[in-house]
This record gives structure tokens, C-alpha cells and sequence, in this order.
């Protein structure tokens, strides 16, 4: 169930939240939303791909997290902040209402053992509950402008289904269907004009790291085949996965 | 267009309506609608279309009440790997060969779309063609071509037709746009015929001694509430004289009687259609088309083709006329003369291919009537009479005796109409049986019974994960399809 309510300081002042990652509250996505503004961040550690709304069949950006349904790779690497945790994710139980911010009050995240208060003593939002509230100066407007960057790109024809396919030392392998990347060929035949507008939007930035990103995929692969290694003492490395 | 240095001018007449009985279509559709970059979103939302994955036929074996097959749109199951029909014949006569083959019967059975919302344009699950409101598609496609391909639209009536002493047409005279001339002519004006008859005097091939139905009447009925299932299958329902077609559009529902006049009054032909759609029905408005079953001896002669129904109809059976004018165009694009003196070379080609799918199709549809066990009107005796069979069928018919149509054998033009599969789907449908040598299926049997549980595996999944028609188009309609 969900009870979400505009947050408020009298109300909540003594509420707290905790913020840590951690599979109990969600964070196990094989996949999850991601804003263009994120990109840089997102790219030194996870594939950042489009994928389909299953309700709606919009495209949105994501940050590929793990391989199989509902893994994720780096929840380790979260408990101790060492990779970026994405934005949609870092906002917890909290959502926009308009101009203000909204928490669900029954989200396990909410009065947990552990939390951070979101309210000094005085009444002042704590450092964390100034991160959330920054966190949303990012994605509202990053929304919008993600949405702009897909709807270019699929103007120009730029975005095209990938089979992601990777093989593991334990003789199975996993296919990821429903990710799309950037038509390399098609980018490299637009007409100069096209270029340079994309240049000029910031675009072609977000195009190459994309692009880029998509070498996290080995690596994703042969984290999640340590995991095997781990269970099975097996000593071989994973095979590069096929990329098509 | 103004590509390969020539340009097109469509003239057409303000005034005369287009028939628009064929709501159905062929999924050779959609690579045709792709190609010329047309957005399969756009074609739902203006043309109020919806899915078609096949066709139902009710009635037509022996008119029981239970008496069904389908014709779906999927090919069976490993289709070039291996014939399935033998093992069907063998082992598994308890399923229907459709069911045996392929998932798509029952898909339709469900009333299920054959994609979901994250499938792209044009890309789909099962396979599928589109039932649409013919009326809404025609404006649709001339609008596309004149604002994205450059084609002229001239509306005008031809009062006069100039030929030069060669007999070719060059120009025509409008009392709207003045005179207009041109290299290569494509009469599209319909029944009349006016260039490849009227001018230039090609004849007509009347082919009602093979085909009798010569007269529809249609009605369109509107759905009792606006979110009732709907249909993917064209419903043919076999009647005394002839059959109904039920075409289900998002916003209602195509409904039209086929019958021959000379087996059946034209009062007896409303009321049969009058019980099809129910006494509720009983003032919507009935519209009378005529069908004059055949096609022009030549389609292309001098500088002038005939495509469309200036270049011959058929009953709207299988969708097959609009299949015609979809490969006429793409043979005409193809192959489009670099100039008059070879012009005469690709018409010898042109009316060749065109006059054996004309064959090929007559052949189809009357497949369609021959295998009929009904006795009960003459009109379904008369069918069967061999003097009214294509000789080419007869043969065919008996070959099939001993072996059953497939990938490889005499379906062996480029771009056949209608695949061996479809002939498959007719004939085991409506229960014809082909003599099998038990020795001759032990080859394939591993990989026949391994397809056998692929296609029982991809029916529960695509059961498990496909929605309705309804929640697709509904959907459809509201977020659009993405292009990739």
C-alpha cells in the first residue's frame, strides 16, 4: 500500500528515513530510470541503454544494474558510497506534488531502524532531506529534457534494438531483451547541419557516452560471473559477451 | 515524385465515390505501408484500423453448426525446414492442422492482438494485415503522397482522350485542369474502365463461370457498447448462395452478403443478412455493389496500365484485390521503363506475371468452394461441378492427392499471392486428405514432434503475454506505437 502526503515540518519533524540502499527497499533493479543530466556519472560504472515502458511502450534511459530480473550488481558498492547511486533511486520515498515534496509514509524506508531525521530540532531541513530536495531540482526538469533528447533521436532514427548476450562459467548464459542503443551507422551518416545541431544541444555528449557506456556490459558480465566463481571455486574468467 | 527523374500526377474525379467494400488486407501491406513511410500509429488513429490475423470460415465444409477452420496469417511452424502436414495426417487428426501448426488460431480465439505496446511499427509477434475503413484510407494515402513524396494531386474530371498514331495516350482533357499530358499512363478510374477499355479497347475476361457471386450488399454496424471484444479474424460465414464477411473496425463493425443472383433473390439475400446481424439492425442502411467477376485480357498495353478495379475484381474472398494492386505497384516501381522503346519489352513481363496471379487467385478462391461436402443448395452443388474448376486446379487437386502443397514444389514464382501455406490452411482445413506413406514421415519425425512442442510452448507464452485487441488499439490510439 502507498500513502503519500506533502511533507511537512510540523507534522514530520521527528520522521526519519533511512536512506541506505538495500534490496528490502527496492534497490534490487535489473534496471532502473535515469535522467540525462546523470550520464557522466552513470557511465564510469553501468550501462546506460533505452528500454521500452511496458505500459506504455515509451522509450525512457536506464542504467543496466545486473543481468538477470530484478539484480542488482552494486548493492555493495552502494552501502559504502563508493559508485553513484542513480537519482531515481537516491530520492527514496519521496515524490514531487507540485512545488512541494511528498513522502509515502508507508514506504519500510520511513521510520526504520537506523533512519536519518529529515528536520533539525529548529525546524530546518537536515543535510539529507537538502540532498532530496536538490535530488528533485534534477529530475523534474531532467525528465523533460531526457524525454526531448529520446524524442530527437528517434526523429533521427538514431536508436536501435541491441541483443545484449553473455555467457557464464557455469555453462548458462542470459539474454537481455528490450535495450536499444545508439545506430552507430546512422549517427555517422547525419548530415553536417544535423551534427552540428546536435553539438550545439549537448546532445552529441550524451550520444558518445552512451555509446561508451555500453563497454560496462563486459564488465557487468564478469562481475556477475565472480559471483559463480565464488559459489563454485570454478578458477576460468568469463567469456567476452557477443554484442549485436 | 520527382525521384529517377519523372513525376506523378493523380487526376482524380471530385465527384465519384470510391466502392470501398474491401475493409481487409494481406500483411504484404505493411512492408508496402513502410516502405513509403507511411507511420503505422498514424494509419490507426485516421484510418480507424485495426488488427486482422487470419480468416474464419463458418459454414463452408458442411454447414454444421461446429463447422470452422481458420486461415491465419502465420506460417506453420518450421515451414521451410519440413512439410507438417503428413505428420498432422498420421498422428494428430484429434487437433485441427491450425492448432497443430501454428498458435494463431487460438490467439484469435482469445481475441488477442498479435503485439503488445512496446512491439514497434510494423513488427509484431504473430503476423498480421489491418481491417480499416476504406473511405478514411484512401484520403489517408493521398495525403501522405502529396505531402511527403511529392505526388501532384489534380482534381478533375477526363472528358477527352488524346492518342498520338502509335495508339498510345497523350493526354487527357479536363474541363478543371485543361489538358494533361504524360509518358506512362495507370488507369485507376475504377469499374469504368476508361483508358484500358474505353480507350483503348482491351477487353474483359469475365471469370463468373468459376466464381458465381456477382453481388454484395453491405451495412455497417455499430457495436452495442463502445469496449465490446472485438475480432482479429475476418468472419466469413457460408450462407445458401453465397457467404457474409464481419470485419470488426474499432468503431464497428463491416458486415456485407456476397451472393450470386443467380442462385438466390435479392429479398432472400437481405433477409439472410438481416438474421446475420440481428432484428435491432433491421434500418440501418444497406448499400448494393456490384461484382462483376474477371479482368482485363491485357493490364498493360501501349503506354497504359490498369491497376485496381480498372484492372478486374474478384469477391472480396481472401482480401486478394487490394493484394493485386499492392504488387502491381511494386512490379511498376521495379521495373519502371527508362523509356519508350523498352517500354513495350516490360510490359510483355508485366502482363505475364499479372495474368498468373490473376490465374493463381481465381484458383484460390474457388479452392474455397470446391472442397465443400454441402449439398443442400445449388449453389454449393453447382460449385463443385467440374466444368466450373480451372483446369490447373483440377490437376492440382488430384496431385494433391498423394502430395501435399509446400515450400518448394510448383510454387515457384517470385512473390507468389498466396503461399503453399495458405492452400495448406484451406485444404486440411476443410478436410481434404492426402495419402500418407507411413515411411515417408520417419525422417523428419524428431524435428516434426520437436515443432510441435515449440508451437505449444510459443502458444502459452504469446497467451500469457499478449492483450486484447481492444486494450491494444485503446492503447494505440492513446501513447502511439515507437518506431523502432
Amino acid at each position: 500500500m502507498t500513502q503519500i502526503v506533502t511533507l511537512n515540518k510540523e507534522k514530520h519533524r521527528s520522521l526519519v528515513v533511512d536512506a541506505r540502499a538495500s534490496a528490502a527497499y527496492g534497490d534490487s533493479r535489473r534496471f532502473v530510470r535515469v535522467i540525462v543530466k546523470e550520464f557522466p556519472h552513470l557511465l564510469v560504472h553501468y550501462p546506460i541503454l533505452f528500454s521500452k515502458n511496458p505500459q506504455t511502450g515509451e522509450f525512457y534511459c536506464g542504467a543496466m544494474l545486473g543481468i538477470d530480473e530484478g539484480e542488482n550488481l552494486f548493492l555493495e558498492e552502494w552501502a559504502d558510497r563508493q559508485f553513484y547511486r542513480p537519482l531515481d533511486l537516491q530520492r527514496g520515498p519521496f515524490y514531487s506534488h507540485g512545488p512541494d515534496l511528498a513522502i509515502d509514509l508507508d514506504d519500510p524506508r520511513v521510520g526504520a531502524e537506523g533512519g536519518k531525521p529529515l528536520f533539525t530540532e529548529q525546524g530546518q531541513p537536515t543535510k539529507y532531506l537538502q540532498s532530496i530536495i536538490w535530488a528533485f531540482q534534477d529530475l523534474n526538469p531532467g525528465v523533460e529534457m531526457t524525454k526531448l533528447f529520446i524524442a530527437r533521436l528517434l526523429e533521427l532514427k538514431l536508436i536501435e534494438p541491441v541483443d545484449v548476450e553473455v555467457e557464464f562459467d557455469d555453462g548458462t548464459s542470459r539474454q537481455c531483451v528490450g535495450l536499444y542503443t545508439i545506430d552507430e551507422e546512422a549517427l555517422a551518416s547525419l548530415p553536417d547541419a544535423v551534427v552540428v545541431e546536435l553539438f550545439r544541444r549537448g546532445y552529441m555528449r550524451l550520444i558518445h557516452y552512451m555509446i561508451a557506456s555500453l563497454k560496462q556490459v563486459p564488465v557487468l558480465a564478469r562481475k556477475k560471473n565472480s559471483l559463480f566463481l565464488k559459489e563454485t571455486g570454478s578458477l576460468a574468467g568469463a567469456r567476452a559477451p557477443a554484442m549485436g | 515524385m520527382k525521384t529517377g527523374g519523372f513525376s506523378v500526377t493523380l487526376i482524380e474525379s471530385p465527384d465519384i465515390r470510391i466502392i470501398g467494400v474491401g475493409e481487409g488486407t494481406w500483411p504484404t501491406i505493411r512492408g508496402s505501408l513502410e516502405k513509403i513511410g507511411v507511420s503505422e500509429t498514424e494509419l490507426f488513429k485516421q484510418c480507424d484500423a485495426a488488427f486482422k490475423q487470419g480468416g474464419k470460415f463458418a459454414g463452408w465444409t458442411t454447414g454444421a453448426a461446429d463447422d470452422a477452420y481458420y486461415h491465419p496469417l502465420m506460417l506453420p511452424q518450421g515451414f521451410s525446414q519440413v512439410n507438417l502436414v503428413p505428420h498432422w495426417m498420421r498422428s494428430a487428426r484429434d487437433q485441427s492442422f491450425c492448432d497443430f501448426v501454428t498458435p494463431q488460431g487460438r490467439l484469435c480465439d482469445d481475441g488477442l492482438a498479435p503485439k503488445t505496446i512496446t512491439s514497434a511499427e510494423y513488427r509484431g509477434a504473430a503476423n498480421y494485415s489491418y481491417h480499416l475503413d476504406a473511405g478514411k484510407f484512401a484520403p489517408f494515402l493521398a495525403k501522405h503522397c502529396t505531402e511527403k513524396l511529392g505526388v501532384r494531386h489534380v482534381l478533375a474530371d477526363v472528358v477527352q482522350v488524346n492518342q498520338g498514331q502509335s495508339g498510345d495516350i497523350e493526354s487527357v482533357l479536363t474541363p478543371q485542369a485543361g489538358e494533361i499530358s504524360g509518358d506512362l499512363w495507370i488507369d485507376c478510374s475504377g469499374f469504368h474502365a476508361l483508358l484500358i477499355g474505353k480507350t483503348l479497347g482491351v477487353g474483359f475476361k469475365d471469370c463468373s463461370d468459376v466464381l458465381f457471386c456477382d453481388t454484395a450488399l453491405a451495412v455497417q454496424v455499430p457495436f452495442e457498447t463502445p469496449d465490446a471484444p472485438m475480432a482479429s479474424q475476418t468472419i466469413a460465414t457460408a450462407q445458401d448462395a453465397g457467404w457474409i464477411w464481419d470485419i470488426c473496425l474499432p468503431t464497428r463493425r463491416g458486415v456485407g452478403h456476397v451472393y450470386s443472383s443467380r442462385h438466390s433473390s435479392e429479398e432472400a439475400a437481405r433477409e439472410a443478412l438481416l438474421r446475420y446481424i440481428g432484428p435491432q439492425h433491421k434500418d440501418l442502411p444497406v448499400r448494393k455493389i456490384p461484382i462483376r467477376s474477371g479482368h482485363r485480357e491485357t493490364f498493360w498495353k501501349n503506354n497504359c496500365i490498369a491497376i485496381g478495379l480498372a484492372g478486374g475484381f474478384l469477391e472480396p474472398l481472401e482480401s486478394s484485390a487490394i493484394v493485386l494492386v499492392e504488387l502491381s505497384a511494386k512490379l511498376l516501381a521495379e521495373q519502371m521503363p527508362a523509356n519508350r522503346e523498352v517500354m513495350d519489352i516490360v510490359a510483355k513481363r508485366f502482363n505475364d506475371v499479372t495474368h498468373y496471379r490473376w490465374g493463381r487467385i481465381i484458383d484460390f478462391l474457388k479452392l474455397h468452394y470446391v472442397l465443400t461436402r454441402r449439398t443442400d443448395t445449388a449453389f454449393w452443388r453447382d460449385n463443385v461441378d467440374p466444368a466450373t474448376i480451372p483446369e490447373r486446379l483440377r490437376e492440382l487437386l488430384t496431385l494433391w492427392k498423394y502430395q501435399s502443397p509446400w515450400f518448394f514444389d510448383e510454387f515457384d514464382r517470385l512473390e507468389e499471392v498466396f503461399p503453399a501455406a495458405s492452400y495448406q490452411y484451406v485444404l486440411y482445413g476443410m478436410g481434404f486428405e492426402t495419402e500418407v506413406i507411413p515411411e515417408d514421415t520417419l525422417d523428419s519425425e524428431r524435428l516434426a514432434s520437436r515443432l510441435r512442442q515449440e508451437n505449444e510452448r510459443q502458444t502459452q507464452q504469446l497467451r500469457a503475454q499478449l492483450p486484447t485487441n481492444r486494450e491494444l488499439l485503446n492503447k494505440i490510439h492513446e501513447y502511439g506505437l515507437q518506431p523502432v
